[in-house]
């Protein structure tokens, strides 16, 4: 049954595309809102257990296997809403209903394969999907035509063309050392201790193609384009899952529970994960367009989960997971309240909006909560992921990494204050009666981001007992 | 895995060196978007031909054929999408020469 994940949004993009005069973008938008919010809903409802036993009779049909596990759950979760966000967002941004048609479509096939990454089980068609996901964006984000786009979107797919060199390559030596390439098989050849230098080198590639995906310091340069010129609807996608899914999921998933890794990998990924943390807060204040600054936040925070994985203990990939799904939540909050002074005002430079942004009291609220969570402020959910993060790093005497991560949080504080300061804070003039003129499905996206954000970090006590000490079981 | 396996394979082996050191090279210096696109090309034919080494050598020439096939459909797909984009580029810019595509910072 759990094909049917892959399946569905399939089959819909297929019937969508039927040619039928009455499959305009308005039914393709409530189609896909129904079946976003239905993957949500099921995740949230399903327990793990009742899903794996079903009796697959889909799934023999596929040459791939698939697995399903809390993490792929949350996983699910995350997809779900922030795609159903994304697809508010364009709602209200992309006015022509041809573009609009084909922004459902191409986010259909986005979702297709993030779903299907998350469910694989070998490392080839973990590329595959990958790929996929990565193709539809490539589309997605020049759907805006404008030299800079194209410029972004072009950054993009050479440097992930790259990665996918790496990738192919490392494919080859697993199967040169494994024989196979189910993560079972790699992860028995691991523990057999043969072709170890193989696999290390293997290894080695790899990681060299996921640090180009997740952008993190060494290899961000896409990434600011990337996020800052895609249309803001695509820039949510992006910043909020694409890249999480594509790097940093794949990360997670082999280097937690396929790879065996001896500790100067360890080293490797702690080391990047902190220059990304540091170095990325600290270009962010030189940033005056808002987009750009989040991008920077964003590699800076994907830093901090690096740092977890790298560390590896079971405590830390719990902090890595938390802080994944935490991210994915409030970066989509804080682009889509981006996204709600690009339309309202039509720019997201600093110097042109300072203090433009008290009109609009749902926004500058919402960014608050959002700027607080990322900073890791106590009550709310970025304080807990990170505090676990910091302290799995002083249980594995990581004291040096700890420190850094603790402090860099204080940079993400000040870079955040200088930004809400300049656009929210100060008042010009007056705000003016009535409507604020942010488009209703970008106000729903706002204050069901926040809730979650706030929920999460006021129910922690009671999702860490029901759902999350359920996830380090399956880590080992 | 034995010594005699390189002997069997040197010039199959040495033909994907040359390959990467090709497309690497087709990469680093062309100014032009178009070449640069070919150079990956060429290195993910380079690939292709390890992944088709690496199954004959461990005896999955099944595994390697279905994970050759597939990457060719991928390939073309990406290479399809890049060559729309760099159409886009030279659309706006007037050239494709990515020295003076310097509108963004990086």
């Amino acid at each position: 049954m759990v094909v049917l994940f892959i399946l569905i949004p399939f089959v819909l993009l297929l019937v969508l595309n039927l040619p039928f005069k009455f499959l305009n973008a308005r039914i393709a938008f409530w189609l896909s809102v129904v079946l976003f919010s239905t993957q949500a809903l099921f995740v949230l409802i399903n327990s793990l257990f009742a899903w794996s036993n079903y009796p697959a009779v889909l799934g023999q049909f596929l040459i791939f296997k698939l697995w399903l596990d809390p993490l792929a759950f949350i996983m699910l979760f995350t997809i779900a809403i922030v795609v159903l966000v994304s697809l508010l967002v364009a709602r209200s941004t992309i006015t022509t209903e041809k573009r609009s048609f084909n922004f459902i479509n191409l986010l259909l096939v986005a979702l297709t394969g993030m779903n299907a990454t998350v469910l694989v089980a070998d490392i080839f068609s973990l590329y595959v999907f990958v790929e996929i996901t990565a193709v539809a964006v490539f589309v997605l984000m020049a759907i805006e035509k404008n030299k800079f786009a194209i410029e972004g979107t072009f950054k993009y797919l050479v440097l992930s063309m790259f990665a996918s060199v790496f990738i192919l390559t490392s494919i080859a030596f697993f199967i040169l050392a494994c024989g196979d390439l189910s993560f079972s098989e790699i992860h028995n050849a691991f523990l057999a201790n043969s072709n170890i230098i193989l696999l290390n080198f293997a290894i080695g590639l790899f990681l060299c193609g996921l640090f180009i995906k997740c952008g993190v310091v060494p290899f961000h340069g896409w990434v600011p384009d990337a996020y800052s010129e895609a249309q803001s609807a695509v820039s949510v996608l992006l910043a909020g899952i694409v890249t999480k899914i594509t790097g940093i999921y794949v990360l997670m998933r082999l280097f937690s529970s396929v790879f065996v890794l001896k500790g100067s990998f360890h080293n490797l990924i702690m080391l990047i994960g902190v220059i990304s943390i540091v170095f990325a807060a600290l270009a962010a204040f030189r940033q005056d367009n808002i987009k750009r600054m989040l991008s920077y936040s964003s590699i800076s925070q994907v830093g901090y989960i690096v740092l977890a994985i790298g560390c590896g203990t079971p405590l830390a990939i719990l902090g890595a997971i938390l802080h994944f799904f935490n991210h994915a939540i409030f970066k989509s909050l804080l682009f889509v309240n981006a996204a709600a002074l690009e339309k309202k005002f039509g720019s997201t430079d600093m110097s042109i909006i300072t203090g433009l942004g008290s009109q609009l009291p749902v926004t500058s609220v919402t960014s608050l909560v959002g700027l607080l969570s990322t900073a890791g402020i106590p009550p709310l959910s970025g304080f807990w992921s990170k505090l676990i993060i910091i302290i799995a790093l002083f249980n594995a005497q990581q004291f040096t990494y700890g420190w850094i991560a603790l402090l860099a949080s204080v940079l993400t504080l000040a870079y955040f204050l200088f930004m809400e300061r300049n656009i929210f804070l100060i008042k010009t003039e007056t705000a003016p009666e009535g409507s604020d003129g942010v488009p209703f499905g970008i106000k729903f996206c706002e204050i069901l981001l926040a809730a979650i954000t706030i929920g999460v970090g006021l129910g922690f006590p009671f999702i860490l007992n029901s759902q999350i000490l359920q996830l380090k079981g399956l880590l080992y | 895995m034995n010594p005699d396996t390189f002997e069997l394979f040197r010039y199959f082996i040495i033909f994907i060196i040359l390959l990467f050191i090709s497309g690497v090279y087709c990469v680093l210096v062309s100014f032009n978007l178009v070449r640069a696109l070919i150079g990956v090309e060429i290195l993910i034919k380079a690939v292709t031909l390890l992944i088709i080494l690496a199954g004959y050598i461990c005896d999955r020439v099944a595994l390697a054929q279905a994970i050759v096939l597939t990457l060719i459909v991928i390939e073309i797909v990406i290479m399809v999408v890049a060559g729309g984009v760099v159409l886009w580029a030279f659309k706006y810019n007037k050239t494709i020469d990515p020295r003076r595509l310097s509108n963004l910072r990086g």
